[in-house]
């Protein structure tokens, strides 16, 4: 009794933070849509910054986790099955804290309504916004229909395969978001869209580790041999997502490394925010081969610790990363506008991106807190 | 239907901005925001050293990338070839600012002409902007410019980007563009590159042109040609 007393607090002191959060991020949406967005440290230079970073982070692993989610409610892989719900609740929430996150980056989010009454279709950031918002519609009759107890009629399951299709081709959007821009040759093409997609599965599996063993730990629930070997399935898949990635991002640092065209030379020399450990950039070192290391040591691999440590600094990595490519990208302004700046900007997010981002952040942790709390997250088909 | 380009000739062009600053009395450009600019280097050392200078504009590309990639076509082109924005559609993505090989296009992160609301005088005696705002009836500046209302809000909202049209609301009364009649040097010939006895298309038959970032393909529509350059040298072989 006495511990359920003390959970409980716990819990609403959590909820109280995460409120307190959410008001001080309200507070924010409303400073920004009244005075403008000269509160970002952003500028017609550095146009896209932390919040816009934040939103392909989480909408990636929104992403991911619904792919994950589609190994058991489309491909029908029954021993996945405890974790669908859980997925597709989390895929939601993060969604939702993406469109916070890019819906305060907007301008003028009001002419919104304007994606769907004059449709651009040659637009990559039109298909981008369209096939996120089916994706959470779709998701979220998912859940419904799951919560409901049905999985599997022909209405539940068309719904798993369209969310199925809307996250794996959404990733590929965002990519042509910044591949298909004739203007900055440095975000490399058609390849930005396959890296976004192998980014969204790892931060995806990267998340659903971390969190289900979390889970696991503050619960005390502890986790049954059926779990276990679950979560180790689940290990081999984020480690295989890490060495994608990984081969992609070579890639990149050897075609950087040796072309000698100008703009993607001057984006190197300033392409490494966080800085560098022997010309690799740190988040590279930090958030991608120290955990690729770590993880495929055989010592190491499935002990609890090293995993949780492990997709910890893949969740943060795989952020850094995009902030990287998103910074880099736009440090020198382009044509007569270096009239006016200076030749290189440099950048921090001001306090009220940090608000954004933490704004962001808070809602999906609240849904992840309630949800858990009154979603029976856990349930499976009977 | 006419398809309308502007030629700069750079042997012309002095550098004295009168185009810039026109162009902000026209269309009331905010601060910060320039829909007529310049590109300006400086090539070679001491005593062996030039200065360049090249205006700049919208170029009004044939394939816009701004255009191309505007989610509710709030960029968008006319049958003229003007590209067009119309502010009340934009979403104020960036994504045409972000997209824009020739950085001619602008955000609106606040307020348009903010200091105007400013209560301060400068001197003791004067009116402060806030007070001369007043005596022109508040709504606007005291610099104001009608006309712009035509085809384009007089001044963009905050929360959208702007960027030169062309002057498209002079251009449809039969009139020039504002950096074209200002220019004292008549250094800008603004016309009908479908019309093969328009100045643009004699100049651009006479003279080799180029144009900015012609390698992407976006087909830019103002053409620069000749150069201003007064030096002169020994012939010579060079040699070691």
């Amino acid at each position: 009794m006495n511990q359920s007393k003390a959970s409980n607090g716990l819990f609403f002191t959590w909820l109280g933070l995460l409120s307190i959060a959410i008001l001080i991020g309200l507070f924010a949406a409303f400073k920004l849509l009244t005075e403008g967005h000269h509160l970002f440290n952003a500028n017609d230079v550095l146009i896209w910054s932390l919040p816009l970073g934040a939103y392909i982070y989480l909408a990636l692993t929104s992403s991911g986790l619904t792919l994950l989610a589609a190994i058991p409610l489309v491909f029908g892989i029954k021993r996945y099955e405890p974790i669908a719900k859980r997925l597709i609740f989390l895929s939601i929430a993060a969604l939702l804290g993406g469109f916070i996150s890019i819906g305060l980056e907007l301008g003028n989010v009001f002419h919104m309504v304007y994606i769907i009454f004059s449709p651009n279709l040659s637009s990559p950031i039109w298909w981008m916004g369209a096939i996120y918002g089916l994706e959470l519609i779709v998701l979220i009759f998912k859940f419904q229909r799951i919560h409901a107890g049905d999985w599997t009629s022909t209405t539940s399951k068309t719904l798993g395969k369209i969310s199925f299709l809307c996250a794996l081709i959404a990733p590929l959007m965002i990519g042509s978001v910044f591949g298909l821009t004739e203007s900055r040759v440095t975000y490399f093409g058609p390849v930005m869209s396959i890296y976004c997609l192998f980014m969204a599965i790892l931060s995806g599996s990267a998340l659903c580790l971390f969190y289900n063993l979390v889970h696991a730990q503050v619960t005390g629930n502890g986790i049954s041999d059926e779990k276990d070997s679950l979560f180790r399935e689940l290990t081999r898949i984020f480690t295989g997502a890490l060495s994608a990635v990984i081969i992609l991002t070579l890639i990149k640092f050897f075609i950087e490394g040796s072309t000698v065209i100008p703009e993607v030379l001057n984006y190197h020399k300033y392409a490494q925010a966080f800085g560098s450990v022997a010309g690799m950039n740190t988040e590279v070192i930090l958030g991608l081969f120290l955990p690729f290391i770590l993880i495929s040591m055989p010592g190491l691999r499935y002990n609890q610790s090293t995993r949780i440590f492990t997709s910890a600094l893949v969740l943060l990595g795989t952020l850094a990363m995009h902030m990287e490519i998103l910074l880099a990208g736009q440090s020198r302004p382009v044509g007569p506008k270096a009239e006016q700046f200076p030749d290189v900007i440099s950048y921090f997010p001001s306090i009220w991106e940090w608000i954004v981002f933490m704004l962001s952040i808070a809602v999906m942790l609240l849904l992840f807190s309630l949800g858990e709390r009154f979603l029976k997250l856990e349930s499976k088909p009977a | 239907m006419p398809r309308y380009a502007m030629v700069i000739d750079l042997q012309r062009c002095v550098g004295c901005s009168a185009c810039s600053i026109s162009c902000r009395s026209e269309n009331n450009v905010p601060d910060g925001i320039y829909w007529s600019n310049k590109i300006t280097e400086t090539s070679g050392t001491f005593p062996n050293v030039r200065y360049h200078y090249i205006p700049t504009l919208c170029n009004h590309c044939e394939n816009a990338p701004c255009v191309r990639g505007c989610p509710t076509g709030a960029m968008h082109k006319l049958e003229n070839g003007i590209t067009m924005h119309n502010p009340k559609k934009c979403i104020g993505c960036k994504y045409c600012e972000f997209n824009c090989p020739y950085g001619v296009i602008y955000f609106n992160w606040t307020y348009p002409h903010k200091s105007w609301k400013n209560n301060e005088k400068v001197l003791e005696g004067t009116a402060s902007p806030k007070e001369e705002v007043a005596k022109v009836g508040g709504k606007t500046i005291p610099y104001y410019n009608p006309e712009r209302e035509d085809t384009l809000a007089g001044i963009r909202p905050k929360g959208v980007v702007e960027k030169c049209t062309f002057c498209d609301h002079l251009v449809k009364r039969g009139k020039l563009p504002r950096c074209v009649d200002a220019c004292p040097a008549d250094a800008r010939i603004f016309g009908d590159m479908n019309d093969p006895n328009s100045k643009v298309r004699q100049l651009l038959g006479k003279f080799r042109p180029f144009r900015l970032r012609e390698q992407l393909g976006t087909d830019p529509h103002v053409y620069y040609i000749r150069d201003f350059n007064p030096a002169n040298y020994q012939p010579s072989k060079g040699g070691f």
